[in-house]
């Protein structure tokens, strides 16, 4: 990730390759880290949340990694690692997990598998956002910088924005409604407090609202960037409260 | 024999000076013809551009190869040598490399980055070798500065940025748009600029471009040269309502595009941006316009800013461009020293080994019954001997050949050891 900032700076594409290579090496490493842990557990590595988190870091990694090839936008990593850093570190911090009981119902395996990849996507999401705010604010100010030079055009990244909020949304809400099935069946219940449940909630309505704006309202470009940036938060502090708080998907 | 460059540049001398002094084609030829034909220089190169008139050449006394190659412009071109002398600069050997290797990476140039120096360097370097004025050194040289300005051209971004209004415009476009191509042009009023900007839009795919004016003749005219469409003045806003990009640069005292009118244009359509670019002073778009929606707007003053910032921009990268350079002439320079301390370390080598073989061989005559462990151990301690007392001599040739001081030292060892001369 430093080696992608230093690209950002510096823009040496010598810099730009080492840091794309250690990306590379970082999630190789990070495939067979995974692959070892699905062998020892005889079942995919998702039992606790901090693994889920790993393994959405892994996702978002190599999507990175795809777009970056892609679309050549060579500054992407220097938005999303220092994302993927942080959930890293907060996967790594959290406490180690018991196998949790209500885990084995292959309902359960969909609803992670599908929240997954949904939160995947709104990491994406959140650094096309955050490059739209600062690309936009540089031209407002009419005082073009480093970023100006470095970073697609506005409708690029609004486009970005968009069609990354579309791929997940789904994800997130296919996946929050095999969850709330499977607490019924499991708990009896569909919403006893749970926070992690809670504030995904939360985060659904946010991204909910955001796209039927873009949809039916003609939201877009600094607006809907904002409702990108408030729904990723509440993605984190969802996690932070699974991680860290007691319930349902935590220990 | 001395690798230097000399001559004047826009640096240093003045426009008028440079004008009387810039040479054609034929007559760098005959210039040429005359210097190296006339033994004056061994090789030589002719730069003359409107920005600088140098001269690249090999010779034993670069001072008088030099006062010879400008007293010949002069005559030529009937300048009075005392002004030329004034302004002319010399550099000799690594600076002359280091000098080389800048003009063609356009470090030198007037505006850095400019991309037209390296044509004309390699024009230059090709019309030299098509008068045979070149040779093994000054090959040599320019190739690699060639390749010094790709590399620079490649690594860093000084020739990335718009240096001109027009230019920044169009780029500024396209940091709003995903492309421009299929983008929709207003062109209100007339000016060299505005016209200029116009123009490099189209070239970037923006398409249908739409004239306004309130001559209607100069409308037609201008849609004509823009292969565009001319539209009456009075529908000046239906025309802003239909388009992504608007130029103005009318003498219109009161601005033209009013707040209303792009507040109406701006309703129903959508996400797409709509964006100003006011070439005029005073101003056609009035002042607020950015604040509705996705309109942004660039008058001349924003604009100049931003070729200010992307000046700067340039001169940064130039900075890192000057270490590249850096970098090159050392190598080069290196390369240079191996290519002439080589074939010294082979001699001496020789030399070394055909004593040591003859002094083994008068030894093993004397002794007809050595064993063959008494054979290996004479072997290796001669072949040691050997090694040794070369080893300091070659250190210290290769470290002075990099220190670029090797000549006197090729000299000595040359003397001390009896070789001989192998060219």
């Amino acid at each position: 990730m430093g080696l992608a900032l230093a690209h950002l700076v510096q823009r040496q594409p010598l810099v730009h390759r080492l840091a794309m290579l250690a990306t590379l090496v970082g999630w190789i490493a990070h495939t067979l880290a995974l692959l070892v842990l699905a062998l020892q557990l005889g079942r995919p590595p998702v039992v606790s949340l901090a693994n889920a988190v790993s393994v959405v870091v892994w996702v978002v990694v190599l999507l990175e990694m795809l777009v970056e090839r892609q679309s050549g936008v060579s500054v992407l990593g220097a938005f999303v690692l220092p994302v993927v850093v942080m959930l890293s570190l907060k996967s790594s911090v959290a406490r180690p997990a018991a196998l949790a009981p209500a885990l084995g119902n292959a309902w359960l395996w969909i609803h992670i598998a599908l929240a997954l990849v949904g939160i995947a996507a709104f990491v994406l999401n959140f650094a096309g956002a955050i490059m739209y705010l600062v690309q936009e604010r540089e031209i407002r100010a009419k005082r073009p910088g480093r970023f100006y030079h470095r970073l697609p055009p506005l409708e690029t990244l609004d486009h970005w924005t968009y069609r990354t909020l579309a791929l997940g949304f789904p994800f997130l809400t296919t996946g929050l409604i095999l969850g709330a099935v499977w607490a019924r069946t499991a708990w009896g219940s569909v919403f006893t407090f749970d926070p992690l449940a809670f504030f995904s909630l939360v985060a659904w309505v946010i991204y909910a609202g955001t796209l039927a704006g873009r949809a039916a309202g003609g939201w877009h470009g600094r607006r809907a960037a904002y409702f990108a940036i408030f729904g990723f938060a509440a993605l984190v502090i969802t996690l932070g409260a699974g991680l860290f708080l007691p319930g349902r998907h935590g220990a | 024999m001395a690798l230097f460059a000399a001559g004047l540049s826009h640096k240093n001398a003045p426009l008028a000076l440079r004008e009387q002094l810039a040479a054609d084609e034929s007559k760098v030829r005959e210039i040429l013809r005359d210097l190296v034909g006339g033994g004056a220089l061994r090789e030589a190169v002719i730069l003359s551009t409107c920005n600088r008139v140098e001269i690249y050449g090999v010779a034993e006394v670069p001072g008088e190869a030099r006062a010879a190659a400008f007293g010949h412009l002069c005559r030529q071109r009937g300048v009075g040598t005392a002004a030329v002398d004034d302004v002319l600069y010399t550099y000799a050997e690594d600076e002359a490399i280091r000098h080389a290797f800048r003009v063609a990476a356009s470090l030198d140039s007037m505006m850095i980055g400019e991309p037209q120096i390296l044509g004309q360097v390699k024009d230059a370097f090709a019309l030299a070798q098509a008068c045979e004025a070149v040779g093994p050194a000054l090959h040599t040289l320019f190739t690699q500065a060639f390749a010094v300005a790709k590399r620079v051209r490649t690594e860093t971004d000084i020739a990335r940025h718009a240096v001109s209004v027009s230019f920044a415009a169009v780029e500024l476009a396209r940091k709003i748009f995903t492309g421009l191509t299929g983008r929709a042009v207003l062109l209100v009023g007339a000016g060299k600029m505005s016209e200029l900007a116009a123009k490099h839009l189209v070239e970037q795919g923006a398409f249908p471009i739409y004239v306004v004016n309130r001559t209607w003749a100069r409308a037609q005219e201008m849609a004509r040269a823009l292969a565009g469409t001319a539209v009456p003045f009075e529908e000046l806003p239906t025309a802003v309502a239909a388009v992504d990009i608007v130029i103005t640069s009318t003498g219109a005292p009161m601005p033209i595009v009013t707040r209303r009118i792009v507040a109406d244009a701006v309703r129903g359509r959508g996400t797409r941006p709509l964006f100003f670019i006011d070439i005029a002073v005073p101003r056609d778009v009035e002042a607020g316009v950015e604040e509705l929606g996705d309109v942004y707007r660039y008058d001349l003053d924003d604009l100049r800013q931003v070729v200010d910032a992307n000046i700067r921009e340039r001169l940064r990268e130039a900075q890192r461009a000057e270490g590249i350079i850096e970098r090159e002439v050392t190598k080069f320079r290196a390369r240079l020293g191996d290519v002439e301390i080589i074939p010294t370390i082979v001699s001496l080598r020789e030399r070394l080994e055909e004593i040591r073989a003859g002094e083994v061989r008068k030894t093993l005559a004397r002794l007809p019954d050595a064993s063959p462990e008494t054979l290996a151990a004479i072997e290796a301690l001669s072949a040691g001997i050997v090694n040794k007392i070369l080893h300091v001599p070659i250190t210290k040739l290769r470290e002075s050949s990099r220190a670029g001081a090797h000549r006197s030292w090729l000299e000595s060892v040359h003397e001390l050891f009896g070789l001989r001369r192998r060219s």
